[in-house]
């Protein structure tokens, strides 16, 4: 048995790992146009000058110990499904048995006039992180313009505030983080900012990147014109589904994928932030971007590559503002989804340092935020995934110290006593 | 999946549990510099890596499982958790980024996060490796907590 996968991240490892737990023998090859397996939600870290060794995320004793093929630096552009094989930009061919696509995500790039000048950036791989840390250096830029206050936006804004430099985050909508967040975190979130020194333009976006070759301001829709010595573009992140589309597998908001994640084309299959998963909160399917979920989809990809039978469990959002002095956590819905939700909160940031919510729907808790204090939330994110009735307990679901006790003995003694704890194990009650 | 597993692990027995909180403190202890519970607590900022629950009349202590299946070993963008060839699961603290990814997915709370100035990292249940012998297990006075094999 061949196995191919495009793609070398959090999915790719994954599915590494999965195909290796079934069939120790099989070949593996691994093509990917980026030269190493790196961490890609550690990239702007790159600002603060990490050593690049700590930005590996799997070095090459992982693949050599798996007795993986890599094929680096060469980029897959597309795939032969009659003869099972995939062409590179080499001309080279690699042929498969089994195929993973897991191309990734592509940062969104709006149509703003001047987007193409030098000293404009996208932060979703190593090589533009480390551009934009030299064309700092370089240019001796000390304002700079960030479109977008999404996760990514909001990390950049804030490592540039360590090395230094001024920063203006531009955002369309009146608050940070506004599609991840409730209003109450947004605040939070940017007041931790403005600490730091973030100034931030609400309601308002970049029409137009001036400058000659070299941007040198942003024009907003309201009118005012901002220095900008670069500018980082980070509105989001869409499916890259190029490579899919060669194979002719169906793609709805990413590439389609059933419960095992195979695509509609037989022996491909599809994980990470190219595809479109079903959120198990609301039922819908969307891309999802999110480390862990690609990295659980690429292993659930392999083993059922590998001939082993699994069904996904299903995505839910999990969020972490990794770089804040305070932690932020969040999984799930963040505000009632329908007028059937409760929503449950517990805000003591002003004199405790914590905020806490619980959105609960039918008895079962379909999502939460956790600020300050976020030791033990994996249970809550768990009673998500396993929808596990918490009526008995609503009030508890917002108190720091929930614990296994506030859970039904019948979970304690499946989990602890007899350690079901296998990936099937995990499904909803 | 894989039946090659062979680990002992530490298993919380509730009907005997008392909420003394031996096993926390004495697993302070182990892990820290100074080998001293007041000075581990009070000096070196430590935490247990084992938690002693209690409500009402239901009282248990719990750390890491080394699930099957992990999903902090998912979860972990640094490479910093890792699982061996029987299951244990290991962390890296120096190479943990503080992400707290494990955080948000450990379904028994079991990861914890370690939040000081100097340097942020998530820490867990190692089973007293170094040392052989789970120090929560030893330091129980009344069998809630005992070593064997995963079932």
């Amino acid at each position: 048995m061949r196995y191919v996968i495009v793609g070398n991240s959090a999915a790719a490892v994954g599915c590494i790992t999965g195909i290796r737990k079934v069939d120790p023998d099989g070949e593996i090859v691994v093509i990917s146009y980026e030269d190493r397996c790196y961490s890609k939600p550690m990239i702007a870290d790159v600002l603060i000058d990490i050593p690049e060794e700590k930005l590996l995320y799997r070095d090459s004793s992982f693949f050599e110990k798996n007795r993986v093929e890599t094929v680096l630096g060469h980029k897959a552009v597309s795939i032969n499904t009659e003869s099972k094989v995939v062409a590179l930009d080499s001309n080279e061919l690699v042929p498969y048995d089994k195929l993973l696509i897991a191309t990734g995500g592509k940062p969104f790039v709006p149509p703003i006039s001047g987007s193409d000048k030098k000293g404009v950036f996208t932060f979703t791989e190593l090589h533009s992180a480390v551009s934009f840390k030299n064309y700092i250096k370089e240019n001796g830029a000390e304002e700079i313009v960030v479109i977008g206050s999404g996760f990514i936006g909001l990390e950049v804004a804030y490592f540039l505030r360590e090395i230094g430099v001024k920063v203006k985050v531009v955002e369309l909508l009146d608050r940070v983080l506004a599609r991840a967040l409730d209003r109450r975190a947004s605040q939070i979130v940017e007041n931790m900012l403005r600490e730091k020194g973030v100034e931030f333009i609400f309601n308002d976006t970049v029409e137009e990147i001036m400058g000659d070759e070299k941007v040198s301001s942003v024009r907003l829709k309201s009118g005012s014109v901002l220095r900008a010595d670069a500018v980082v573009v980070a509105i989001g992140v869409r499916p890259n589904t190029e490579l899919a589309q060669t194979a002719g597998v169906e793609i709805g908001k990413g590439v389609s994928v059933s419960d095992t994640m195979e695509t509609s084309v037989p022996d491909i299959f599809a994980a990470g932030d190219c595809i479109e998963c079903t959120d198990i909160v609301d039922g819908q399917k969307k891309p999802i971007p999110l480390f862990p979920l690609a990295f659980e989809q690429g292993f659930v990809a392999g083993l059922n590559m590998a001939g082993k039978r699994m069904e996904y469990l299903g995505g839910l959002v999990l969020n972490s503002l990794k770089f804040l002095p305070v932690p932020v956590l969040n999984a799930g819905a963040v505000e009632p989804i329908d007028d059937s939700c409760e929503v449950l909160v517990n805000d003591k940031f002003e004199k405790k340092g914590y905020y806490r919510k619980a959105i609960v729907k039918d008895g079962k808790l379909i999502g939460f935020i956790a600020i300050g204090e976020i030791d033990r939330t994996g249970i809550l994110t768990n009673l998500i995934r396993q929808k596990i009735d918490v009526s008995d307990v609503k009030e508890r679901l917002v108190e720091p110290d929930f614990g296994l006790v506030d859970l039904p003995q019948w979970w304690r003694e499946e989990k602890l006593k007899q350690d079901k704890t296998a990936y099937k194990d995990w499904r909803a009650v | 999946m894989s039946k090659k597993r062979k680990l002992m692990k530490v298993y919380p027995i509730e009907e005997n549990c008392i909420s003394c909180r031996y096993c926390e403190v004495a697993c302070t202890m182990v892990h820290s510099e100074s080998k001293d519970p007041v000075k581990a607590y009070k000096l070196e900022n430590l935490l247990p890596r084992a938690t002693v629950e209690v409500k009402g009349a239901v009282s248990l202590s719990l750390m890491c499982r080394h699930c099957k299946h992990p999903f902090c070993f998912d979860a972990c963008i640094s490479g910093a958790i890792t699982v061996d060839e029987n299951g244990k699961v290991n962390l890296d603290e120096e190479k943990c980024v503080g992400c707290w990814n494990c955080v948000l997915v450990c379904p028994f709370g079991a990861a914890h996060p370690m939040i000081r100035e100097e340097k942020r990292h998530s820490f867990k249940c190692d089973l007293c490796e170094e040392r052989g012998f789970p120090a929560c297990v030893e330091a129980c006075p009344n069998r809630a907590l005992i070593y064997d094999i995963e079932r």
